[in-house]
């Protein structure tokens, strides 16, 4: 996968992406389409909600491929620098680059301090025996404390697990 | 059917691990392979003293799911 950073702003923060980490777990565009559309170019419009609702939603991403910070707390060097010469991908492109649907083997990776990431393709029997949705990539939660089980919804960071 | 049957099973346990069963590799935060049988548990409580694998402590620290 290619080093890409690509990086949004309003006038109070800027958002990045990192494609490269986004594992597809959707927690962005189920919780805000209004900044979050991987179906419009450029995917994430900072205007579409209130800066307290951005930072809200990018706090839950699972594997910290979004992430924010305050305007004046970068350097205006750094961000000239990243736009310059960028392409525009979106989580889409990520997600068919990433799969390999023939092979048989499912990867399953431990985030440190973070949740099981898993790739390929499975199922999953939830505790009532009940088969939830066939997937191609998850993230389960293994801190414990994620507020939509059996999924990561990134409360990891607030808990401060380690693992 | 069949082809669904060979599919790597993960099966929440209430209050418990996943159970994962079938055709997988498992790297570990440190990014390496961790050899295991064909069936492992994998904590989702958190407190495991044997991460990333269950040890019961599930029972012991009032993990709900």
């Amino acid at each position: 996968m290619r080093k890409i950073e690509k990086k949004y702003s309003n006038d109070e923060i800027t958002v990045t992406w990192v494609p490269s980490k986004c594992i597809h777990a959707t927690t962005c565009f189920r919780e805000l389409i209004e900044v979050f559309n991987p179906r419009n170019r450029p995917w994430v419009n900072m205007k579409g909600a209130s800066t307290e609702r951005i930072i809200e939603v990018v706090d839950k991403c699972p594997t910290q491929a979004l992430s924010w910070k305050y305007n004046k707390d970068i350097a205006v060097q750094e961000t000239n620098k990243e736009i310059k010469g960028s392409e525009e991908v979106t989580p889409e492109d990520v997600y068919i680059s990433k799969l390999d649907y023939e092979s048989k083997t499912t990867e399953i990776s431990l985030l440190p301090d973070g949740p099981i990431l898993v790739k390929g393709k499975f199922r999953i029997i939830g505790q009532n025996g009940n088969e939830l949705k066939s997937m191609v990539m998850t993230s389960f939660c293994r801190c414990g404390y994620s507020g939509s089980q059996p999924f990561c919804d990134g409360t990891h960071r607030k808990t401060g697990f380690r693992g | 059917m069949e082809n669904k049957d060979q599919l790597t099973t993960f099966s929440l346990i209430k209050n418990g691990p996943v159970e994962v069963k079938g055709d997988f590799r498992i790297t570990g935060s440190d990014g390496k392979l961790i050899e295991t049988g064909k069936t492992i548990y994998l904590c989702r409580c958190g407190g495991s003293g044997n991460k990333p694998f269950c040890d019961g402590t599930h029972n012991k620290n009032g993990f709900i799911s």
